[in-house]
């Protein structure tokens, strides 16, 4: 186990919606369903956990009368995702 | 993947993170419908005046006025394909600012080119009678060097950065034709232009357009 890895961001579904985000500008939670595998209610909960922590930012708005919600990373989960790889490349390197 | 799940070691975390940014990568929302039409509508405009020039015949309005009429597609497209695209890329930007480079960049090399054949042709007369060189015929003959050099540049550029291979060598494809159409007659260059805009353009907008059903009918089929 690792005691010094952010608990936000170690975790499978968090860890995938936060790789899937740093990788792209901009994507919406269908997209992030699809890639992830991940059920619509479990996924809501976890991207409300990482905007609670102000990893990402959570857009919703109306597209031809249908909600759309997008999502993107801020510059704040950019430095804990990169700080979390960080830590992860420091045990691996003792290993 | 669940929320309660088992600790994850280092390699797993970091086997999670490759395979999330891989699959983000993956993804191109392209529907290849403009770059079918574009390559359609290069390639008939050059065998058209191909014709025109093999046959001895003028239509009674310039073919390369599609070009024209093909914009208010293209932009249609690109709208209804942003519409409905589900992620934007870092390099989407970067793509869609390339294409309007060369949109402009073609703008202004037909201008010049019309503005250089108008100052031309007065002395046309006069040099043919001096040197028994048709000035602006020969002007002519470069002329598909010059637009073929700048189709070669967005479609390398694209397929390059997308990883997409069939555009990049059409891309390639553009520039050795820009070079052969500089030791080739006006009817070949038509040709060589036409084959470019079908390998730089239709070729891989099919494939895209191919990718992008089956990518929506699995999407389809797991939503189900």
């Amino acid at each position: 186990m690792f005691k010094d890895l952010n608990p936000i961001l170690h975790s499978q579904l968090r860890l995938a919606v936060m790789s899937l985000l740093i990788s792209v500008k901009e994507a919406e939670f269908t997209f992030i369903r699809e890639k992830t595998n991940a059920t619509a209610g479990n996924l809501s909960v976890q991207i409300q956990k990482l905007k609670e922590a102000g990893y990402i930012e959570v857009v919703k708005q109306f597209r031809d009368n249908y909600p759309q919600t997008s999502c993107h990373i801020t510059p704040q989960g950019i430095k804990a995702f990169e700080e979390y790889v960080a830590c992860l490349q420091g045990y691996l390197g003792k290993q | 993947m669940k929320e309660a799940e088992k600790p994850m070691t280092e390699q797993e975390s970091l086997a999670l993170i490759t395979t999330m940014i891989n699959r983000a990568k993956d993804v191109n929302h392209s529907t290849g419908l403009t770059s079918i039409m574009w390559g359609l509508v290069i390639t008939t405009c050059s065998l058209v005046r191909l014709a025109e020039i093999h046959y001895d015949f003028r239509l009674p309005f310039d073919i390369y006025l599609l070009t024209v009429l093909a914009i208010a597609p293209t932009i249609y497209f690109s709208i209804k394909e942003k519409k409905q695209s589900r992620v934007t890329g870092y390099k989407d930007r970067f793509i869609d600012y390339t294409w309007l480079a060369f949109g402009i960049s073609i703008f202004l090399l037909s201008f010049i080119m019309n503005v250089l054949f108008a100052n031309l042709r007065p002395l046309k007369e006069s040099v043919e009678l001096a040197t028994g060189t048709n000035l602006v015929g020969m002007t002519y003959e470069y002329m598909a060097s010059f637009f073929l050099m700048l189709y070669g540049l967005p479609t390398f550029i694209t397929g390059a950065s997308m990883k997409f291979r069939p555009m990049l060598w059409g891309g390639i494809i553009c520039w050795v034709s820009c070079l052969t159409a500089l030791y080739t007659p006006v009817k070949t260059d038509l040709l060589l232009t036409a084959i470019s805009a079908l390998f730089a353009w239709f070729i891989p907008g099919l494939i895209l357009e191919k990718d992008y059903r089956k990518a929506k009918k699995e999407l389809g089929a797991s939503h189900v």
